[in-house]
């Protein structure tokens, strides 16, 4: 199991269908990590949300990876990521900050 | 990124003091290490059980990139703080700022890998390069 925290702007994200995006992110944690991810919803209330200090539409999404990763395939995956976020909400990769993290070590 | 998280107690902050605080955040962290304001987001949770402030009345936890050096991560702490104090008519011992690092190398924004602090002018070139050429 990978953890993903998809922290979204409430109404701001538009065409955001929960259920699809589940789907699509388990469906590329699956094929990336070979794992299922527990993907966690974190809506920021309407007005709770800024970007140089106005409001946001900017969604953050935060993966952890399950083992530690090279430059180039965190990259591409990162592109991967956006690409598949930014066709299924209609947003702009200006309002997608994705991180795909190493595993913390213990 | 950076992501500052502000954490409050129920009630602890209304919309103006909000605006004033993400205003504050943005400008201390811009101030302090040159980076571009767009890059800045502050998100504010009100009573969360993911994001308590603990003990404190007001919380940030802010995530920057990795790269900045200690005293400027501790002016960055100590600025926010007293702008929660300023800003959210809280006690100094009522409020806490957090700072934590993450590399560039782990970030997309603007569809590109975040520079590395202080290549904040090539990436925006390079960026505005590639629109120009998606708009040819």
């Amino acid at each position: 199991m990978i953890n993903c925290s998809c922290l979204i702007q409430e109404g701001q994200s538009p065409d955001l269908n929960k259920v699809e995006m589940h789907a699509a992110i388990q469906e590329f944690a699956t094929r990336s990590f070979g794992l299922e991810a527990q993907i966690v919803w974190i809506p920021v209330a309407a007005g709770d949300g800024f970007t140089a200090g106005k409001p946001s539409t900017s969604s953050v999404v935060s993966i952890t990876s399950n083992e530690k990763l090279d430059p180039a395939p965190r990259e591409s995956l990162l592109r991967e990521f956006v690409t598949l976020w930014t066709n299924k909400t209609g947003s702009t990769s200006d309002e997608i900050v994705a991180v795909i993290a190493d595993p913390t070590e213990t | 990124m950076p992501l500052y998280i502000c954490s409050t107690q129920k009630d602890a902050l209304d919309q103006p003091a909000k605006e004033k605080i993400a205003n504050a955040i943005t400008d201390i962290h811009c101030s302090v290490t040159g980076a571009p304001a767009s890059f800045v987001h502050a998100v504010f949770f009100e009573d969360h059980p993911q994001f308590s402030p603990g003990d404190k009345t007001l919380l940030v936890r802010g995530t920057i990139r990795r790269g900045r050096s200690d005293a400027q991560k501790s002016e960055i702490a100590k600025k926010i703080k007293s702008s929660l104090a300023e800003f959210g008519g809280a006690e100094a011992q009522q409020v806490d700022a957090l700072i934590r690092e993450t590399p560039a190398s782990w970030v997309m924004e603007g569809g590109e890998i975040m520079p590395e602090p202080g290549e904040e002018a090539e990436w925006f070139a390079t960026q505005e390069a590639r629109r120009q050429g998606e708009q040819l």
